[in-house]
């Protein structure tokens, strides 16, 4: 304030006698109309002068001027509706604000700009990052699922900080990524894992990274319009997301919050018990003898002629009555603990802000022995250097600290395979005494208690800028950004898990990642309105951006004793070194236009060149156009009161993508690492073999998106409500295409595939009720999305056994199945759909049955406050995904797998006698009942309504907190996936088993969600 | 303005050429073969070594086609998790089954590498690469392409012949089956022009003249030429300084043993390449997963001290009692691939004289065998119980290399030993998706 005051007494001479006579102090406070509580940091501005105050902490405002009365006053503040009022008073004045009940009035952040939603052309969903930020998952971009209409969102498993699935209006890709660009503070920041160890087939998350306390608010950009300008980059959408940056002049605000719960799986796998096994598998070797008998299968008859569990004494494996059951699961289940602490400081003086944040937190997962923990510190601070120059710096650093396991696909560690999958009748130990290990899979015990895989990431993203305005209007800007990543992990398998049992006796892997990305970008823009009526925006800027990626992994194998455990103490070491460099020049300029704030038209284009791609298309050219109409503003509506807001707005453009493929995908390669000997004494030499056909015409993915769309308000904006239908259509989809075998190459990269996403979204919110004690406000948002395949020159089936297929004319995410029509009540056998009706079962005979993609999806959020009372309600839901249950295809196996997998409660339900009605089939070797693996009777549905989150919080009087020296003191529970309605036989219908992208919906061994509750304190000082 | 005439060009020209630069990346862990790569000896050297790394990789002798000897076979039984091995056990072999495609895609990336060669080397002005190690790397590019047919002609029949290197992705469409007379000519067009470019020494971890022949024995077996399999055969034989059977049986794989007199061809392993096949054969007790396991019927066999004999060694039992092979078993998983054994050699020779009725020779060459394996001398007097007698012998000696199926169906005794009456199944089937990408490509009947 003391520069304030002091530049106005500089001015003090260029008043008349008689104004420097008025010239006093105007003082007063700004509420809040209908809650009369003081808001903070309002803008009030004296019409007609340049004179602006900011309100303090407690409402006020003060100025010093020469006006004279009456003055009008214009005030505004982000949420409120700007207020105009003419006063005959200079002290004691109270002017209220009426809260904007919907969002027609925030700052929407853009690309490279801000917009106020009313005047938004483009489709973007902004999230308000308060609402979402206590619910415990790691990531930010997990706790926006359900919030922003039009993205799909699923965490696959259980592990805090793995990756999230997630996807903007579709997927568009089959080979390059479908993630959006993630734009933090203005620094495009990597989104794909740095993971090299297996984890059974998951991957962490980098967004897990950021602290989602130091998060402001979230932008979605979605359609070309917005995202046009982001080019090459920006066909999967944008994820803006703004980190908390204080306020000019208000005093130092210090926030404190903890909060402290548990976490743990509601619901867990229904298994046979011993005897059931036990009788199960005998009851196939009967079945499968006769069939042998029948067959004339001499080797059969052999094979199946003793039940294996007859008594011991017989040879057997003790009758089904004397048989135990050992129960795994909730030995590896537990109720994690969750830990979270945040404290920030933030304020400014009248010429700079800062925000400091500190956090850390800690989650375990719902199985033993996982846990995540991330301790963040942030530093944003801005600074105006005179009237026309602005520096800053945006600073994060982040430590994430990863206790991993095995918890998916592969036996070798698998905590599921061991605890889920071994079989209930077997015991712990063997008879004397050691661990006992079946199936390939490692002892539950021995796993738990000697488990050591972890990962450190250690993140660093930060900005430095500097903003001038050369003339009135037109700012020039230039900013240097980093996102740094040290990703050090680490393995050991002593000699008592299965991988680093004798001969291997210890196995030790050490892999160091870095990830780095500089930015630097230009900017010049200019934003101006003539007249009152034409505003004008003009928006040049140029982007150098350059990624290097190497990995350095050592390992070893033979350690003296399980004391050892560096890779220096190994007998046999060997290493390994990746490394990979991209770099993207950029340039791009965008025009927008407003007439009187009715008609708006804008034209963005940017030009990408990669070094991906080869020199003929190195560069790519993005543009797009968008209009919009405010009808409101005609003289027909403008004076129909009970609609408040209405807007058609409408785009059309093309953005790219890039990401995801190999940097060097369109070189023909040779590789070295073929070493073979010379002669038997020398050992290996270096060789050389060709890696990769090269593909000089490999260029942009490309994606035309039109969208055309509908903001409505009604009652004074009590009721908003948005509606935008879309057309994606990507052409040269980015494919790593099928060459056929006998060219020695299994696959190139090809621009071959085409996409289609059509969907639509409709977002209301509306202030149910809003008085001085009682408000509830609702969101509601739903979305659908029909994506389809329209080009795919060869199908391409993923994992193994080829779940998924990708064919032209069917969605992404397909299962192709074989499908089981019904169990013959007669016989038992499965009858399986002979489509080419053929009179067998061939490959030929497996179709297309579903897709893991949703019909629709969205989230219902219920928010009330009641005095000090809050309360918030969350729902996602999600319709018409399918999920192929893989635990069930091993746990009912009929028999085949005998004692090397569970057997689920649900093969009780199997065909035993002629009239039986069921789906189970008779169990037996013979036949297809189940032998044909990729059975249809294993796909479920997916569907599924999640209470997502529920916080209840209690804020004390401030009459109490004041007196201890608090400004607020807030006191919350947080419950998250309370309740979980679903049709899914699994204890989870939001699972994956792997981080494929092309894979989704396949349920194995991966831990399944938590449910977690959490209590909480935020304190402001 | 007139400042403006000259720096706005240059000010222009600096930026292209800067942003080029800028855009232009090169990868450090591959080279792009934008100009050719085998362009002197260093290259040829190190792409020829590239050609055994495929020939050894776990698609091809690794792991993935040897296991469809022994699978399809009457050894073995299943006893892991993964039902695509459950199909070659029971003759029940479906297109999609991923081992076989792999095999198959195994075996053609290095017929790719060895027409790299054939192509390239020839033409290298190098004085380093004199012309013996031309002919030498050209022999053994031969070789490979001469086995890598072979191996196609046996389990597919008839396949698509490709003689130059792959320099598009369209460059192998268009051709046709050929029946598997065309694919065992080219066979043996490869092994005469290998036999004339490469030297009579002796290197068991490479092809030499010596594996020429040694090759040429097993095709004309195959082929059904007793005379020219018995000559071959012979002539390594003959060699028997460098090639005897040693002792006992185990001494060519036990204990760590790696290229002794035993092997004509031992592809070779490390650290840093794996080979896959103890960890299916291993118990879990050993770190493997024992996906599969000897069967009852081998096991009565080898463990048979008159049957068997020392030959017990390939298989093992743990604590808990499960019988495991033993062959692969190294750590780290550096079990060689037994290409071409001597024993091989004295078997074909043994066959192809029972079949010219030579039986008092064929008698001596299978008791050579049975004596290093510590069992009697053969009772088998007439030609029919001698050619049995060597069948079983094959079927012990070589009971987890990739013999079996082929032997059984060259002889025509797959469907009197495995009870596979459908002769369509003798072949296996091609890759589903190869036939789906590739229109010239006809599946084999019955698939």
């Amino acid at each position: 304030m003391k520069i304030a005051i002091i530049s106005w007494i500089v001015l003090l001479p260029l008043f008349t006698y008689a104004q420097y006579q008025d010239n006093i102090t105007l003082s007063g406070v700004i509420i809040d109309a209908q809650t009369k509580t003081p808001l903070p940091g309002a803008t009030v501005h004296l019409k007609n002068t340049t004179h602006d105050a900011l309100t303090n902490d407690k409402g006020e405002f003060n100025f010093l001027t020469g006006q004279h009365l009456p003055i009008t006053f214009q005030v505004s503040y982000i949420g409120y509706k700007q207020t105009e009022v003419t006063l005959n008073q200079r002290t004691g004045i109270v002017i209220g604000l009426t809260a904007v009940n919907t969002q027609l009035n925030d700052v929407v952040v853009v690309g490279y700009g801000t917009r106020q939603r009313k005047n938004l052309i483009s489709s973007v969903s902004k999230v308000n990052a308060a609402g979402i930020k206590d619910i415990p998952v790691a990531g930010v971009d997990a706790q926006l699922q359900g919030k922003a209409a039009g993205v799909q969102i699923n965490s696959n498993t259980g592990v805090p900080g793995d990756g999230v699935f997630i996807r903007i209006r579709g997927a568009t890709s089959i080979n390059a990524g479908n993630d959006p660009l993630y734009v933090v503070d203005g620094v495009f920041i990597n989104n794909t894992s740095l993971q090299t160890i297996s984890t059974g087939g998951r991957a962490t998350s980098p967004i897990a990274d950021i602290n989602p306390a130091d998060i402001e608010s979230i932008e979605v950009l979605k359609d070309a319009s917005a995202t046009a300008i982001y080019g090459s980059r920006g066909a999967n959408g944008v994820v803006i997301i703004t980190t908390k940056r204080g306020k000019l002049g208000t005093k130092p605000s210090i926030n404190f919050n903890t909060s402290h719960g548990w976490a743990w799986a509601p619901q867990l796998w229904d298994l046979t018990t011993g005897p059931e096994h036990a009788m199960l598998i005998n009851e196939f070797y009967k079945n499968s003898e006769a069939d042998a008998l029948a067959a004339g299968d001499q080797a059969g008859i052999k094979k199946y002629a003793q039940l294996p569990f007859r008594p011991v004494a017989d040879g057997g494996r003790g009758t089904p009555e004397e048989q135990q059951t050992y129960d795994r699961l909730h030995k590896l289940f537990r109720t994690g603990l969750l830990h979270n602490y945040n404290l920030s400081v933030q304020g400014g003086t009248p010429t700079n802000k800062y925000y400091i944040g500190a956090g850390y937190t800690q989650q375990e997962a719902d199985i033993k022995p996982i846990y995540f923990n991330r301790a963040s510190l942030k530093f944003n601070f801005d600074q105006n250097i005179g009237n026309k120059i602005t520096v800053g710096t945006s600073n994060s650093l982040y430590r994430s600290f990863r206790n991993q396991a095995r918890s998916g696909d592969g036996p070798q560690g698998g905590l599921l395979q061991s605890a889920l999958h071994t079989p209930t009748y077997l015991p712990e130990v063997n008879p004397d005494g050691t661990p006992a290990r079946y199936a390939g899979f490692d002892n539950l015990d021995v796993l738990l208690n000697n488990y050591d895989v972890n990962t450190t990431s250690l993140r660093y993203i930060g900005n430095l800028y500097a903003e001038v305005e050369i003339i009135p209007a037109l700012k020039f800007r230039t900013s240097w950004s980093l996102d740094y990543n040290h990703y050090d992990e680490s393995e050991y398998w002593n000699n008592l898990t299965q991988l680093g049992a004798a001969p291997t006796n210890g196995l030790a892997t050490s892999a160091l990642t870095q990830n780095t990305t500089w930015i630097n970008e230009q900017t010049l823009s200019y934003h101006k309105t003539f007249n009152n009526t034409h505003t004008v925006g003009i928006l040049i800027g140029n982007t150098l951006q350059s990624n290097i990626q190497s990995t350095t992994a050592a390992q070893g194998s033979g350690f003296p004793s399980n004391a050892f455990k560096l890779i220096s103490a190994a007998a046999t070491r060997t290493a390994s070194q990746l490394w990979t460099k991209a770099n993207l020049a950029s340039f791009f300029g965008r025009v927008d236009y407003n007439y009187a704030n009715k008609y708006f038209a804008e034209f963005s284009i940017r030009a990408d060149g990669s070094s991906r791609f080869g020199a003929n298309h190195q560069f790519g050219y993005f543009p797009a156009v968008g209009a919009a109409w405010r009808l409101k503003e005609e003289g027909f509506l403008k004076d129909v009161n009970p609609i408040s807001e209405l807007k058609l707005r409408g785009s059309v453009g093309i953005t790219g993508n890039q990401n995801g493929i190999n940097n060097f995908a369109a070189r023909g390669l040779w590789s070295g690492g073929a070493g073979y000997p010379d002669n038997t004494t020398g050992g290996d030499q270096p060789g050389i073999y060709p890696l990769q056909l090269a593909n000089p015409d490999l260029r942009w993915e490309k994606t035309r998106q039109a969208n055309i769309g509908l903001d409505l308000g009604l009652l004074n904006d009590r009721i908003g409500i948005e509606v935008n239908l879309y057309s994606k259509y990507t052409t040269d989809a980015l494919l790593q295409l099928p060459v056929n075998a006998i060219s020695g190459f299994n696959t190139y990269a090809s621009n071959t595939g085409e996409i289609s996403n059509k969907g639509y979204e409709v977002a209301i919110n509306t202030s149910n009720i809003r008085n001085s004690r009682f408000t509830w406000q609702t969101s509601f948002n739903i979305s659908g999305n029909t994506n389809k395949i329209e080009k795919l020159p060869v199908p391409v089936t993923y994992y193994n056994r080829d779940w998924v297929k990708l064919q032209q004319g069917y969605s992404m995410y397909s299962f192709w199945l074989y499908r089981q029509l019904y169990v013959d009540p007669e016989t038992g056998d499965a009858v399986f759909e002979d489509v080419n009706k053929d009179g067998q079962i061939t490959v030929a005979d497996r179709q297309i049955m579903g897709s893991a993609i949703p019909t629709f999806f969205g989230g219902i959020t219920n928010d009330f406050t009641f005095d000090g009372f809050d309360l918030g309600i969350a729902f996602t839901f999600q319709y018409g995904n399918k999920v192929y249950n893989l635990n069930r295809f091993f746990g009912e196996g009929g028999g085949t797998r005998d004692a090397n997998r569970v057997l689920f409660a649900d093969q009780l339900k199997r065909w035993q006698k002629p009239g039986d009605v069921t789906d189970v089939p008779r169990l037996t070797a013979y036949g297809n009942n189940y032998t044909l693996e990729q059975n249809s009777r294993f796909l479920e549905d997916g569907s599924f309504l999640k209470l997502s989150a529920l916080t209840l919080g209690y804020t004390v009087p401030k009459r109490i907190t004041s007196r201890a020296g608090f400004q607020t003191v807030r006191l919350y529970f947080t419950g998250s996936n309370l309740l979980l309605l679903k049709k899914y036989s699994g204890p989870d219908p939001e699972i994956n088993v792997t981080s494929l992208q092309n894979v989704q919906g396949l349920d194995l061994g991966t831990a399944p969600q938590p449910r977690t509750v959490q209590f909480g304190v935020n304190v402001t000082l | 303005m007139q400042i403006h005439k000259y720096i706005l060009p240059y000010l222009a020209a600096v930026l292209l050429l800067s942003c080029k630069k800028f855009l232009d990346v090169q990868p450090q862990d591959a080279i792009a073969d934008d100009a050719g790569v085998i362009t002197d000896k260093s290259s040829a050297e190190t792409a020829v070594r590239g050609l055994y790394r495929a020939l050894s990789d776990n698609a091809y002798y690794g792991s993935t086609f040897v296991t469809l000897g022994y699978l399809c076979g009457d050894n073995i039984v299943w006893t892991g998790s993964q039902s695509v091995i459950q199909q070659f056990i029971s003759h029940n072999i479906r297109a999609d089954n991923a081992n076989v495609a792999s095999a198959w895609s195994g075996i053609y990336a290095t017929i790719n590498r060895a027409n790299y060669i054939i192509d390239k080397v020839q033409a290298v002005t190098d004085p380093l690469l004199t012309q013996d190690l031309k002919n030498q790397f050209l022999g053994e590019a031969y070789f490979t392409r001469a086995l890598c047919y072979f191996d196609l002609a046996r389990t597919w029949g008839g396949v698509q012949i490709t003689l130059t290197p792959t320099t598009t992705p369209d460059d192998k469409y268009g051709i046709k089956r050929s029946t598997a007379a065309q694919t065992y000519d080219q066979v043996l067009s490869d092994l005469v022009a290998a036999d004339s470019l490469l030297p009579a020494t002796t290197n068991r971890f490479r092809a030499t003249r010596k594996t020429v022949w040694a090759l040429r024995a097993r095709y004309h077996l195959y082929r059904q030429q007793w005379a020219d399999a018995e000559n071959y055969a012979g002539k390594v034989i003959a060699d028997s300084a460098n090639y005897k059977l040693v002792q006992p049986y185990s001494a060519f794989f036990a204990n760590n043993a790696t290229a002794t007199s035993e092997s004509v061809l031992e592809l070779s392993y490390s650290t840093t390449y794996t080979n896959n096949h103890r960890n299916y054969w291993q118990p879990p007790a050993n770190g493997g997963t024992r996906q599969w396991a000897p069967n009852d019927a081998l096991l009565a066999l080898v463990n048979d001290p008159a049957i068997g004999g020392n030959r017990s060694s390939l298989v093992a039992k743990t604590a808990a009692g499960l019988w495991y092979g033993n062959l692969y078993y190294r750590s780290p998983a550096t079990d060689p691939a037994y290409t071409i054994r001597i024993a091989e050699l004295w078997l074909i020779r043994a066959e192809a004289r029972a079949q010219r009725n030579d039986l008092a020779g064929a008698i001596s060459d299978l008791n050579a065998v049975r004596a290093r394996a510590g069992v009697a001398p053969t009772e088998a007097a007439t030609q029919a119980n001698l050619l049995l007698a060597i069948e079983n012998e094959r079927r012990l000696e070589f009971a987890f290399e990739g013999h079996r199926w082929f032997d059984l169906v060259r002889t025509g005794r797959a469907a009197a030993v495995l009870g596979i009456t459908d002769p369509n199944k003798l072949l296996l089937p091609v890759p589903a998706a190869e036939v789906l990408n590739d229109p010239d490509l006809e599946q084999n009947p019955g698939y």
